[in-house]
């Protein structure tokens, strides 16, 4: 989902950076908030902002025959909303430009949209859809894992295709272009990305269900059945 | 038993189902060269624009690592962050859970 370096003109580059920065501080103000009134919010930021790190740095190979990698903003977003979960992507994807040349600086804007906020935004939607509804806790993370990181994609996409709208066609038929390389190879990593963090959500429901109780990450109730029956 | 480590079988059978598809696709797709979709999305980019790929510069210079090992390394160690984030946490949890 990184746009290169040099892959956006300055106008959409400062555009996206634009969007960006009010999405970041948001997320800087509220993970104060978060860690001020509750301690114990700090390792499950390590182990969701964990696995972000881990899983944006595989490149998996995909039925289209490319590589890309899966996002892990899922659990974040669950646990913390999405302007949280845009702060950890924005250190990560820092990361990624300063030292591995995947994204850059100038882009970075761009990317922060794409993995930090518009995929968490959709997950955050499917999460606040279900999370007192009768559905399984365990099948809303499955959801919100496999939206927050196709959607990424999807949006990755749609920055392209504004940047460089085909000659016949636009914006639209870009669009699909871009969608057949992108969202594409990601659907398959989507979906086993997914299967792996419903996994890390039970062991955090097992030994630590205190927090997502306390964090209202589900409903009590919903969260002590899970532990009986896990 | 079976029902207690449901999540973990799924997961496994993801994996493995994952597994398959690229060993059937590899074999099938004889000129599959499975790059990076980034680096493609920069190709589709030249190929609209017309503008060969070599002449898009960097507007912030960037460094760039100096050959694939050291992108590699550097890549092992990004996860090599998460996962130390990810056992300290757990490990941590585990030894609460365990004092009671």
């Amino acid at each position: 989902m990184h746009i290169m370096e040099g892959f956006l003109p300055w106008s959409w580059a400062a555009f996206w950076w634009l969007l960006a920065l009010p999405c970041l501080a948001l997320g800087v103000y509220q993970l104060n908030k978060v860690l001020k009134v509750d301690r114990e919010a700090l390792p499950l930021l390590g182990v969701t902002g964990g696995f972000v790190f881990i899983l944006s740095s595989l490149k998996l190979p995909s039925v289209t025959g490319s590589c890309s990698h899966p996002t892990g903003t899922g659990l974040p977003t669950i646990c913390f909303g999405p302007w949280i979960t845009s702060v950890i992507c924005a250190i990560v994807l820092l990361f990624q430009a300063l030292f591995l040349a995947h994204g850059g600086l100038s882009t970075m804007g761009a990317n922060i949209i794409s993995m930090g906020v518009a995929g968490p935004l959709i997950g955050w939607g499917i999460y606040r859809a279900l999370r007192d509804t009768r559905v399984s806790m365990f099948i809303t993370v499955f959801l919100v894992c496999a939206f927050a990181d196709l959607f990424t994609y999807v949006v990755t996409s749609l920055e392209l295709a504004l940047a460089y709208p085909a000659q016949v066609g636009g914006v639209g038929s870009s669009f699909v272009v871009f969608m057949g390389i992108f969202a594409i190879t990601q659907i398959p990593l989507a979906i086993v990305e997914s299967f792996v963090l419903v996994l890390v959500f039970k062991y955090i429901v097992q030994l630590r269900p205190g927090i997502l109780i306390r964090l209202k990450v589900f409903p009590e109730a919903k969260i002590m059945a899970a532990r009986v029956d896990a | 038993m079976l029902r207690r480590y449901r999540f973990e079988i799924l997961a496994i059978i993801a994996i493995l189902v994952f597994c398959a598809l690229f060993v059937y696709t590899s074999s099938k797709m004889g000129n599959a060269e499975f790059a990076g979709s980034d680096d493609m999305g920069s190709a589709q980019i030249s190929k609209i624009t017309g503008i060969p790929e070599e002449q898009f510069h960097p507007l912030i210079g960037q460094w760039v690592p100096p050959s694939g090992e050291i992108e590699s390394a550097l890549f092992a160690l990004q996860a090599a962050i998460g996962g130390i984030a990810v056992g300290w946490v757990f490990g941590y949890w585990k030894g609460l859970k365990e004092k009671g």
